[in-house]
């Protein structure tokens, strides 16, 4: 219990000692994640919705596959990224590996399909019925698109916020391909593993509040967003 | 406007749900469409509506195939109505908005309409917060303020008490006086159909077994099925 309480105690110091490490793990963590989350749901919301909106063969099995990518484990999608960016790998001339490039690169992996499989599922039920109801009121395409839109904003929002949630609280890919160098690819969750497996507990039990703390932060502002309260 | 059915047939999995060789419906009339469960009522307002697609067959609107400007012109009104998460009036001023009117022109019809449906204690109210006969009355004034000149409705009174039910009958017929509209109406409740419809068809596993002035089939049906089918709906209503 002592040591807890000393956690607690060492992440208030940990912020307040202003430590240039420790910001610059914070906003690394941080950039990474916006810039995945980011990436996925631009590419991911549009398709989520086409692909949930439209009827095509084999939708079945893919709603099956995208459901089964949104629990892809980590490790095995670090290490599928290091493969492909490694020297000898067929992206190895863009020297990409152990960079923050490379974090964005798995962790936009990871996020992708959750992203989409939000939308895809909510848009399947929500979005078709939103979509029918457009056409027995004489909107045209825009018009049905804003609504669609409109409708399912809490969906989206829901979409953004599990994606951040994945890529803030995410370790094990960050770690294959970035490689947790200091100042360079080094982040919250890899900080907290490392100082773990060095037997400083109070110093990743400080990191890990600061973590809480932000996704928490990160959480309300999206939820207020959609509640439209801020609670 | 005028629509023709030409050898219509929906299936779904090989098992065919509607099928009706050639029925004309004619401009200024209400047709109440009557019959059992799974007789196939709902899915000929949607393939009207366009809602669904025909398995085979083909539907005339003016003697002419489908085009998508006749959805400008038509709406259908489905059985648990789907209101836009958005107040009553903003809910309602959607056709309106979605026919580019001007903004004092949709705040003039809109505000009419409130008030021609007694509604006007639920304008700023959340749409999805509404009961369910209070959403249908949304839903119908919603379905009635573009002035579309065909109105599928599919059961719209179904969960309304016998004092709304009374206000959307007056509606609806007072909608069609100048005879210059179409309506069709699927209704569970016999009484209804003799009160509000010109003509009724009766709809049995896809297929008309019989229609004709409303009068006329409810009071003197010829088939033995539409027989039994009524006597149970009195039973019942």
């Amino acid at each position: 219990m002592g040591y807890i309480l000393e956690g607690i105690s060492d992440a208030i110091k940990l912020l307040l000692s202003f430590d240039q490490e420790i910001y610059t793990i914070i906003a690394l963590s941080m950039y990474v994640s916006f810039a995945s989350t980011l990436i996925s749901a631009f590419i991911g919301i549009p398709l989520g919705f086409i692909l949930g909106l439209k009827d095509f063969k084999g939708k079945r099995i893919f709603a099956r596959f995208l459901n089964t990518a949104m629990s892809l484990p980590p490790v095995v999608v670090g290490l599928v990224v290091t493969i492909f960016l490694a020297r000898r790998g067929p992206l190895g001339q863009f020297r990409l590996l152990f960079t923050p490039a490379a974090m964005i690169i798995a962790q936009t992996l990871l996020v992708l399909p959750i992203i989409m499989g939000v939308i895809f599922n909510s848009s399947r039920d929500k979005g078709t019925e939103v979509e029918k109801m457009c056409l027995t009121l004489g909107a045209n395409k825009l018009d049905t698109l804003l609504i669609l839109v409109k409708e399912m904003r809490a969906n989206i929002l829901v979409a953004i916020t599990s994606g951040f949630g994945r890529a803030i609280s995410e370790v094990g890919a960050v770690m294959i391909v970035g490689g947790n160098i200091k100042n360079h690819t080094r982040v919250m969750t890899t900080f907290i593993a490392m100082n773990h497996s060095m037997g400083n507990y109070s110093t990743s039990i400080a990191m890990g509040l600061v973590l809480l703390g932000i996704s928490f932060i990160v959480n309300a502002i999206l939820y207020g967003r959609i509640t439209g309260t801020g609670d | 406007m005028e629509i023709t059915l030409k050898n219509i047939k929906k299936s779904y999995n090989h098992k065919t749900v509607l099928n009706i060789p050639d029925f004309r419906f004619t401009k200024g009339k209400i047709y109440g469409i009557i019959g059992p469960n799974g007789a196939g009522k709902s899915t000929l307002l949607k393939t009207i509506a366009r809602l669904e697609a025909l398995s085979e067959g083909e539907i005339l609107y003016n003697h002419q195939p489908f085009r998508k400007a006749i959805l400008k012109d038509m709406t259908y009104l489905t059985q648990k109505p789907f209101l836009f998460a958005a107040s009553v009036r903003e809910n309602i001023s959607y056709p309106l908005k979605f026919r580019q009117y001007k903004r004092d022109e949709i705040n003039f019809l809109v505000e009419r309409i409130i008030s021609e449906f007694s509604i006007e204690h639920l304008a700023n109210q959340l749409a999805t917060k509404l009961s369910g006969g209070e959403a249908q009355r949304v839903a119908l004034a919603r379905a009635l303020i573009f002035n579309p000149q065909i109105l599928l409705l599919d059961e719209p009174t179904s969960n309304m008490d016998p004092n709304s039910i009374e206000i959307i009958e007056k509606i609806i017929l007072k909608y069609n006086q100048n005879k210059d509209k179409m309506i069709l109406f699927i209704t569970h409740n016999v009484g209804q159909a003799k009160r509000v419809c010109d003509e009724v068809i009766y709809l049995e596993n896809g297929i008309i077994v019989e229609s004709g002035k409303a009068k006329t089939v409810i009071e003197a049906p010829k088939s033995e099925n539409l027989r039994r089918f009524l006597a149970l709906e009195y039973y019942v209503n």
